[in-house]
Formats: C-alpha cells, structure tokens, sequence
C-alpha cells in the first residue's frame, strides 16, 4: 500500500466520521432544542407529582405571648381495602406472610382501635364497593403513631398529611379558642372568627419521581407559594384566665349550680383580661363536652340580670341631674303604681326611709322605680343602649348575643318599670362588665377588647380595630354612682363576704328570677356581681355570674367574687386605697 | 543554545533509534560527557506529539467517564447494596489498573505484538470457550461473561485486540504473498473468524458486529482492493441480517426503532424513549453535573449503553458535543498515526483499534439517539464496564507503543 493510498483512505474514513457526527450532531439539536419542549412534556407526564404545600395556621397567643393554641401536623390513615390481603414481610431471620388479621392487630396497637374495627372498615368499603381502593382507618394520629405505622411496612397502607391543631393549655381559656375540625376548618370560637387573620394560604409544588416513586431530589418546583397564617394575640392573660377558671368551676360543682362565667376586664383600656366559662371545653377533646357548653356562655348567654342594672339606673338619673346621691324616697315592701303595675322587693320588711344610696344599699326595687319614674322611658332605653344593652360588643365573638332590650315604645305597663331593676330585659355577662366599666372610667364606655391584634409572621402587629368610645354618663355621674355603691360594700349584707382589707370596692349584687320560657318567672335564680377595683380609682370590673345555684342562693357568687378581685389585686400589684370609702348617708 | 544537553540529547535520540552506529566519540572529556548525557536521554526520551495527544485524549476521556458514572450509577448502586459508590469504585479501580498497564504496554517494542499476536488469539479464544463452561453466565441474553472467584469478565472484550494485533501481523505476510487485489488473502480471516463465531454462539450480536468493524477496518488499512472488501462486508450484512429476523427479541427492537410512534411504552420502547427524554431534558446547558432524573431508576443502564443520554441531560448539548469532538480527535491521532506509520501492521492495527474505539462510540451514540435500533454496545472510555475499559486501555496502549517506535515512521 502506497502512501497516496493510504492518504485516499484515512480522507475516507475522516469523512465518513465527519457525516456521522453531522448526523448526530442534527439529531442532538433536534432532540435537545427543537422538539425538546414536546418531549419534556411527555417526560413530565410520567414524572411529575403535583403536592399541595401545607400552609401553617396561625398561633393564638395569650397577652404574654403564651401560646394557647398551635399547629402540628397530623396524618390521617387510609388503607386500601381491594389489596387488603396478605404480603411477605422480609426480616434478617425470615420472610413472615402477614395475614389482614395479624397486621390488623398490629395497627390496632398503634391507633388504638380494636383488630375488629379495622376489619370492619375493610369489610364495610368492600361492601359498599368491591374495587374499593380507599378508606379511612383513622384520622389526625400524631408523628410518633404516624413513623410507628409506617415502620410496620404494611404495602396497603397509606396516609395522607392533615394540618391538625394543638391547644397547649388545654380548657384554659378553651371556650374562647373554639376549635377546629379535622379537615382544618375553623368551627367555632376565635378560631373561626379570627379565621381570616389564622388561616394560611396552602401553596402548590410539582415534584419528580423516580420510576420507583422515590421524590427526586431538587426537583421540586414550587407554582403556588404557600403564606403561612398569621397569629393571633389576646387580651387575655392566661394566668388569671387559670385561676378564675378554677375558682369558678369548684364554686359552681359546690352550689350544684347550671353555669357560671367570670368576667375581668381592665376599666382603662375596655380589655377582657380574663373570660371564664363553666362547664368548660378542652379544645384538644371538644367532644368531651356537650355542645351547648362549648362556647363562652360570657358572651352568648342573655339572662335576665335584675339588681346590677338599678346601679346604671341611678347613675341615669345622676346625669340627667334628677337626682342625687341623698334623694328621698320611701320604700314599702311593695307598690302598686297608678298603670297597674305592681312591683315589690326581694324580702318583706316595713317602710324605709332611703336616700338614693340607701336604695342600691337595700337593693330596692320599689325604691329604684319610684326615685326612676321621673326619667322618662325613652331617656331610660337611650341611657341603656349607651350602657350597651341590645347590641352585641366590639368583640363580635362567635354567636354572641345581643341580649333582650325591646325598643321602649314596646315596653307594657310593668316593663316600663321592671327594666329600672334588671328585669324584662336581658344582658350577657360581658354587657354587665362593659356597662360597669363605663362607671369607673368616668363614664366613658371603651368598647371591649378581647383580640389585641393580628401578628403577621414577620412580627408586625395589625390592632384589633374599634369602634369609638360612648360617653354614657357624665364623669361626676359615674364616680358619685361609684361611691354609691361602694357604700353597699361597706354598709350592706355583702360586707363580710367580699371586704378586702386595705382596698376600696364598689360592687352590685343581682339575683333575678329566670324566665320559664312562657312569659312567667321559673323558681331558679341566676345571682351575678359585678364589682370595680379599688374603688378609689377603678382598675378592673369583675363580674361574676352563677345560674341557677342549688343551695346558697344569693351567697354563691361572693366567694368567687372575693377570690378574683383579690387575685386581680395580687397579680397586677394594685396599690392598696389611700382613704378610707366615703360616707354616704342611706337613710333619712 | 542556552541548554545544550537537552539538544544533543534530542539529536542522539533520533540517531540511537535509526540504529544508526553513532561516530565514535571525539576523544574529549567535554564529549565524554556528552555522551553520557546521552545514555540518560535515552531513558527520558521526549515522545511524539501523536503519543501525548492519543495520551491526553485517552486520560480525558477515561477521567470524563468516571465521572459520569458516578453520577449515572449512584442511584441504582445505592438501591442495589446500599452503596452510593458501588459501581463507581469498581470503574474506579478498573481504571487504575488499566491506566499504569496501558503505559507499560507502550514501552514495548513491535517486535513484541508480532512474536505474541497468535498465541494472543489462541489464549482469547480459549477464553471465550469458558464462557460455555460452568464458569460463565448470561447476562441480558448474552452468554457472553465468565465469573472466577467472584471476578467477573467479559473475554470478548480481549478478544477484539487479539483479533485486531493478529490481523496486523497476518495481513501483511499474506497481502505480500497474494497482492492486495486477490480474493485469497481473506483467508487470513478465517482465524479471526472462529473467534468471533465463538462469540456470535454467546448471542452477542452487538460484539459481533464490532468485531465485524474491526475486521473491516483492519483490511481497509492493509491496502485490500475495494471490491475484496466488499465480500466480508456483503457476507457480514446478509448474516446480522438473518440473525436479526431469527430472534424475536431483535426484531422487537427493529420494529420499535423503525415506528414513528412508541406503542409499546413498557417494553421495547422504554429504554429508547427514557434516553431521549433524558437528552430533551438537559437542553442546551444541562440540569448540571447530578442532576439527573433520568438516573433515577427510568433509564436501564444508565451508566452503561446509555451513558450518553445522562451524559446530554447532565451536560447538555455542550457536553455532548465536547464527546463527540472528543472521539473525533481520537480519531485524528489514530489517523495521523496511520498516516505516518512505514510499517503496514501499524496501520492496519491502529486503524482496526480506530474503528473499534470511534466506531463502537459512534454505534452507541447512534443508538442513544435513535439514528440505530438498540444494539446494546457501551461507549468505549465512558460506559462503566471494567472488562471493556481495560480492554480500550490495552488497545490505545497498543497504538501508543507503536508511536515510541519511530522505526515505523517514515
């Protein structure tokens, strides 16, 4: 061979290879380039996984930042009940065949439910459908249970994220909260009424598999950008929150009472510093409890307050400057009034000559309607409306009543002077706080507070907005009525049951008959107090609230009364009064 | 010259090799020193420009494909024994080897390869027979492995060079005897042929068919007339041919290839179609080094016949051209070595080895990109395969020797 030849041939072959990696190089830019977008299409098709990304609910934190309600995430779990059969279980020892019955055991021991159960839940979608690849074994089981069901290798059994809710403090301000279901709605309480400010915003991701579903790492992309929710800060403190719960439940567990609600809410500022419900609910077992109880009966149930109301009657008539603090009247045990209406007290006694003072003093209906006649209804219903009756509070909580407060045109003969002392008319607890408050911040009712605000996860704060403050009385009206009722504590029977040492205190009792529901009064008794402390400069309004208590009638809201405000005194340091209470004169 | 002895040591370089009788030495002691200065130079001998590209080429390319099958393997080395590094190791360690005796195999002289190229042939031959004995195992439909002690390896692979260095030496002797444009100098094939139909016996029909390339080639490069060759080359076709029709497993791929359409998406198509999603996946840029979701369990022998669909979908349509130009450049020191080789073994042997490294890299290549209907040949260099890798590193070692025996240059 000759070197021409041999030149001639390597061209040849260089040629040959310069055509072949033409060739490849027209099908590399076909496929990488041209059509790559139709083939990553179709690789997409095989690959991809679409996924929701879970948002995160927001927390609810108590004034000190007390996280009283929090998000986990829980697992619901799903079997497959058509390849519900046997499957070999490879160990070091050997490969064991697990029947459904034993692996039915082995799930029971981790969920808690009986093998029986399970089977059942198998055998009813079998059932129901013979090709049937799902159900639910059990929802919202926590990570431990979840990695424990997972380790037993069970090829039909699966399970599916579930953002579930966790309530730290359990029933402590559990009435408030509300709850949240399990498919991560909000049902009730706060949770659903602050549900815009908690709820995140569940993004989307597509994910790549491998052929044997194992998630590709770094081939996440996110579409949907997931917004976790924000956080909700109370007024609250969950301290105080505690120890009302807890006087209350044992006072009302001890009178045998229905209910009972303990209201503390600071005078400056209109904030509910502490709401108490009882029965309570743990929020972490709502169906513990029965569903009538699993609100705040505070702010959703009206009774019929009675006593408490002739202190705003009074500060009415204050203001209107139709009375005064010494004003006369003479009390018999009962009155016929020239409408018909007959209005008599509490407990039989002879004509007393009572000072306005005196009248709240011996909690006087025929006292209070007589000195009360001279406003006339429709100033009355205004004086009222301002103190909040009929109308729901600036919370807005959950199904919260507005209470009973007929238009006065629609008042009957004895209406007209019934609602002078709480009567034919009907308030929530939180209303009687708020009313009160009122009086001990110079007359200006500051609508109640009982969400601090909305925290967005990078801290800022969005404040609850309110509405304007009512100037309901006069500041003159509002501190005489102050010192009016400061003269109860010190000078009535209520005396020994809630005196502080050292602490001024103003405070109404109210023991009203309930309705029956018929237009009549039933026999049970719904007794509440409603007290400012101290009274030299009212910090707080405590109010208390027993229904129907099966002994101690009147006595079983001071005790509690007397342990909160002392409570409240404690915690918060209230400098104890420099001056004695003032003395009012009762009698004439 | 500011180093004189580096001179003189290049100019006797040249002049011990001719094995020309060097003048006898002035009698001066500067001379004497020289001279040993020479003596030293022989054993640091500068190489070839041809040696050190074919070299860097080789070292690039083995170097390339460790790396990518790393990348291509870890997945399935890890489902497999729980190793990310399993398969890579192995390559690892291969290359090890391959890479010092591939250097030693380029010192040898060519005497070597002419006095050994029978004996070579013979001892591949045997062991391909063990193939058949208990010691050998099908792989993928292949009996094409034999496993000793817990090593296994593909004799084939072995046999390529053995066939390519036998043709080298035979051709010549029988191309002088006959003239390049007799018929009967194709019976030099016949012993290459046993071989061969050892392997065919196996079912190896992509080995086959490169063995068949190389055969090719080395007859090309030994001068025979154009229309000799085209005799091997007509024979050659009509039997892939019937192999092909009598295996229904080839013709399933045949027709997979030959449909515009897949139809079968979890058979035939599945490995085809994987591959050119990876490639459609890596785009111009690629989804970067290990980025692969080819890899991760849809694309069978990702690191090995379909290496360069991860090396596309990692790399891109940059990294898949730098191979191709990498191959092409192999291509351009094996012809440079033919062009200047004086000895016709030289070229027949470097342009048989040509055809087997560049020809089998371009079946493959093929193949991945749906130009060939699945052979199942790796890419020589890259795929991961420790038999094969050695066997390439043998065969450049080969060519390399040939280059630091500048008797055969003109």
């Amino acid at each position: 061979m000759n070197t021409k030849q041999t030149r001639r041939r390597t061209v040849v072959s260089m040629l040959l290879i310069v055509v072949f990696v033409a060739l490849f190089m027209v099908k590399l830019v076909d496929i990488q380039i041209v059509q790559a977008s139709a083939f990553n299409e179709e690789s997409l098709g095989k690959r991809s996984i679409p996924a929701t990304i879970y948002s995160e609910r927001g927390k609810i934190v108590d004034a000190n930042g007390i996280i009283l309600a929090d998000s986990v995430m829980r697992y619901n779990v799903t079997i497959s009940p058509k390849n519900t059969k046997d499957f070999l279980r490879v160990t070091d020892r050997a490969d064991v065949t697990i029947t459904p019955q034993q692996a039915a055991v082995e799930i029971g021991n981790i969920t808690g439910q009986k093998p029986e159960e399970i089977l059942k839940i198998v055998a009813d979608a079998l059932a129901a459908n013979p090709l049937s690849d799902f159900a639910y074994v059990v929802k919202g089981v926590d990570v431990d249970k979840f990695r424990a069901l997972n380790a037993l290798g069970i090829p039909w059994l699966y399970s599916e994220p579930s953002p579930g809710r966790s309530y730290p403090n359990g029933s402590v301000a559990g009435n408030l909260l509300g709850y949240v279901g399990q498919d991560g709605l909000a049902q009730a309480g706060i949770e659903l009424t602050s549900n815009e400010c908690l709820a995140g915003v569940n993004g989307e991701e597509n994910y790549q598999r491998g052929a044997d579903g194992v998630r590709i790492p770094g081939s996440t992309v996110t579409s949907v950008q997931s917004q976790d929710g924000s956080s909700i800060k109370l007024t609250i403190d969950s301290d105080l929150q505690w120890f009302t719960q807890q006087v209350l439940a044992k006072q009302v567990d001890a009178t045998g009472a229905k209910w009972g609600t303990v209201v503390v809410q600071e005078v400056k500022t209109g904030k509910l510093l502490a709401v108490a419900d009882y029965p309570t609910v743990d929020p972490n077992n709502v169906g513990g409890t029965a569903e009538a109880n699993r609100g705040s009966l505070a702010f959703m149930a009206p009774f019929e307050p009675g006593s408490t109301i002739k202190a705003l009657t009074a500060a009415s008539l204050l203001d209107a400057g139709l009375a005064e603090p010494n004003s006369q009247v003479l009390a018999p045990y009962s009155i016929e009034f020239p409408n018909g209406a007959k209005v008599h007290d509490a407990s039989m006694h002879g004509v007393l000559q009572l000072t306005l003072t005196g009248v709240l003093e011996q909690s006087s209906n025929v006292g209070i309607t007589q000195l009360g006649e001279v406003l006339s209804a429709e100033k009355r219903y205004d004086y009222l409306s301002k103190f909040g009756f009929g109308a729901t509070t600036a919370v807005g909580f959950q199904a919260e009543s507005t209470g009973i407060l007929h238009p006065w045109q629609e008042w009957d003969n004895q209406t007209y002077y019934n609602t002078m002392f709480g009567q034919g008319l009907a308030t929530t607890a939180i209303q009687v706080a708020s009313a009160y408050q009122a009086l001990g911040n110079h007359g200006v009712r500051l609508p109640v507070q009982l969400v601090e605000g909305c925290v967005a996860p990078d801290g800022t704060l969005t404040p609850t907005k309110l509405p304007a403050p009512t100037q309901v009385v006069s500041d003159a009206a509002a501190t005489t009525t102050v010192n009016m009722l400061e003269n109860f504590v010190t000078k009535g029977w209520i005396s020994k049951y809630i005196s502080i040492p050292g602490y001024r205190i103003a405070a109404k009792t109210g023991t009203a008959e309930q309705s029956a529901g018929d237009g009549t009064y039933s026999n049970s008794y719904i007794v509440s107090n409603a007290a400012l402390i101290p009274a030299n400069d009212p910090q707080y309004v405590v109010t208390v609230t027993i229904a129907s208590p099966a002994s101690n009638g009147s006595m079983a809201s001071p005790p509690v009364l007397k342990a909160v405000m002392a409570q409240v005194l404690k915690k918060y340091r209230v400098e104890p009064s420099p001056d004695g209470a003032p003395d009012l004169p009762i009698r004439f | 010259m500011s180093h004189p002895p580096r001179t003189s040591s290049r100019r006797s370089s040249r002049t011990g090799s001719r094995g020309q009788v060097t003048p006898p030495p002035s009698s001066s002691s500067v001379d004497s020193f020289l001279t040993a200065r020479i003596n030293l130079g022989k054993v640091f001998r500068a190489d070839s420009p041809d040696f050190f590209l074919l070299l860097g080429l080789t070292i690039v390319l083995t170097i390339m494909g460790l790396l990518m099958v790393l990348s291509a393997s870890s997945v399935d080395s890890f489902l497999q024994n729980g190793q990310f590094f399993g398969a890579f190791g192995r390559q690892a360690a291969f290359a090890a080897i391959g890479l010092p005796v591939m250097m030693v195999l380029s010192q040898l002289p060519l005497v070597f390869w002419r006095k050994w190229a029978l004996a070579i042939l013979v001892i591949g031959s045997i062991a391909q027979l063990l193939v058949f004995t208990p010691l050998g195992y099908e792989s993928g439909g292949n009996r094409n492995w034999i496993n000793i002690a817990g090593f296994t390896a593909q004799p084939s692979e072995f046999l390529k060079l053995a066939i390519v260095i036998w043709l080298g030496v035979a051709l010549p002797v029988s191309i002088r005897r006959n003239g390049a444009a007799n018929w009967k100098v194709l019976l030099t094939l016949v012993p290459a042929l046993i071989p061969i139909g050892l392997v065919l016996l196996g079912g190896d029909l992509g080995t086959v068919i490169i063995m068949g390339m190389i055969t090719i080639g080395a007859i090309f490069f030994a001068g025979v007339k154009l229309r000799i060759i085209l005799i091997p080359v007509a024979l050659g076709a009509a039997m892939v041919g019937v192999m092909a029709v009598t295996s229904p497993n080839r013709m399933a791929r045949i027709f997979s290839f030959l449909s515009e359409n897949c139809i079968d998406y979890t058979n035939s198509c599945w490995q085809p179609l994987h591959g050119k999603w990876a490639l459609a996946g890596g785009g111009i840029f690629g989804v970067g080094l290990g980025n692969s979701k080819a890899k991760w369990s849809w694309l069978p022998a990702a690191d090995n016949d379909y290496i360069f669909a991860i090396i596309g979908e990692e790399l891109g349509l940059i990294g898949a051209a730098l191979v191709l130009v990498l191959f092409v450049l192999l291509a351009v020191a094996f012809t440079r070595i033919i062009k200047k080789a004086n000895d016709p073994m030289v070229r027949i042997v470097t342009g048989g080895i040509m055809v087997w490294i560049v020809g089998q890299a371009f079946v493959n290549i093929g193949v991945v990109l749906g130009v060939f209907p699945v052979l199942g040949v790796p890419l020589p260099l890259l795929s991961s395969g420790g038999t094969a890798l050695i066997a390439s590193l043998l065969a450049i070692g080969v060519v390399l020797s040939f280059t630091r025996a500048p008797s055969t240059f003109k």
